[in-house]
């Protein structure tokens, strides 16, 4: 077994994080937005719409920031 | 063909009740224990003989808890130490789960989203009762990243609550996804190679094999992302912003 520091496995485990990071985000977002439209306001679609570009925003930022660690 | 996403089901095998509560045994339940006791008989094994010339099995469960340490030391920085019983156990756990799913007619124990499932909200839960503890209310301050211009707030707020909020979720379906991929790649093509006979089938025979040595690797770093993500986010709640110092 390697160490952890060794860079492949740093490498490798950084970049498959950030596709489900992407799709987790834009998930919660319309997820969050859905219940929004259906169970609060009843504003559809627009609660959905929103959730989902905060959500895909948020899952920007997070890849964003994962591969900020990256340095 | 079989369907490949057969061998996910589980059947009862006992039937158990507790006070109403059904705790019946499948096939699952009996593989983790399988894991649990392979992991601690490695483990005790490995840690009882304490030479100065390790035997093999000390020197492969030296190597384990070396590896873990590594991760944490990265991660969190020297105070994170008193998480490692934590963090050692989900990384043995998930580890031994993954590869004892490789050997054919076994089960993958973390290709049930309930089990990932149950360990991301573990985790997540811990990071938030943890980060409460240390910081009391201003821990709701992880939702203002450093250097938020005050007319930006309302927009960042929710994007970092989703982003927040996407975490036990990416971690707990980042580890079953993979597993149930691999593995419904492995059913698909062993059931070709079943179906093509001696004339073809040896190709898709092949490919099976080859695919079985990528699911080892897959095995590994996945068990050491879900263990890296373990640290990164309990580290986030006991440094709070303090994150830029301590990544490496």
């Amino acid at each position: 077994m390697p160490p952890s520091t060794d860079p492949i496995y740093t490498g490798l485990g950084q970049a498959v994080r950030i596709g489900t990071d992407l799709l987790a985000s834009l998930v919660v977002g319309g997820g969050l937005g859905w219940v929004a439209d259906t169970y609060l306001f009843a504003s559809e679609p627009w609660g959905m719409v929103a959730g989902l570009i905060l959500g895909l925003a948020a899952g920007i930022r997070n890849a964003y920031r994962s591969a900020q660690r990256w340095k | 063909m079989e369907n490949p996403l057969h061998p996910f089901e589980l059947h009862q095998l006992v039937h158990l009740s507790l006070f109403g509560l059904d705790i019946s045994l499948n096939k699952a339940v009996l593989i983790m224990w399988v894991v649990v006791g392979l992991a601690a008989t490695l483990l005790v094994l490995g840690g009882t003989s304490r030479r100065l010339v390790p035997t093999k099995l000390q020197s492969l469960a030296e190597m384990l808890v070396e590896f873990i340490r590594g991760i944490i030391l990265d991660t969190m920085g020297q105070d994170g130490l008193k998480f490692f019983p934590l963090v050692g156990t989900l990384f043995v756990f998930i580890l031994f789960s993954n590869l004892l799913g490789l050997i054919p007619g076994s089960y993958t124990v973390t290709s049930q989203i309930v089990v990932t499932g149950v360990f991301a909200l573990m985790v997540y839960g811990l990071s938030l009762v943890l980060g409460f503890l240390l910081h009391g209310i201003k821990f709701l301050g992880i939702l203002v990243p450093p250097g938020t211009p005050g007319w930006l707030l309302p927009l960042m707020m929710p994007i970092e609550l989703i982003s927040q909020l996407a975490r036990p979720i990416s971690l707990a379906v980042r580890l079953f996804a993979n597993m149930t991929a691999g593995h419904v790649i492995l059913g698909v093509l062993f059931g070709l190679a079943i179906t093509g006979g001696v004339l073809i089938g040896w190709l898709p025979f092949a490919f099976t094999i080859a695919m079985n040595a990528l699911e080892v690797g897959i095995a590994f770093i996945q068990a050491y992302i879900f263990t890296v993500l373990t640290c990164v986010y309990l580290g986030d709640a006991m440094h709070l912003h303090g994150h830029e110092e301590h990544a490496h």
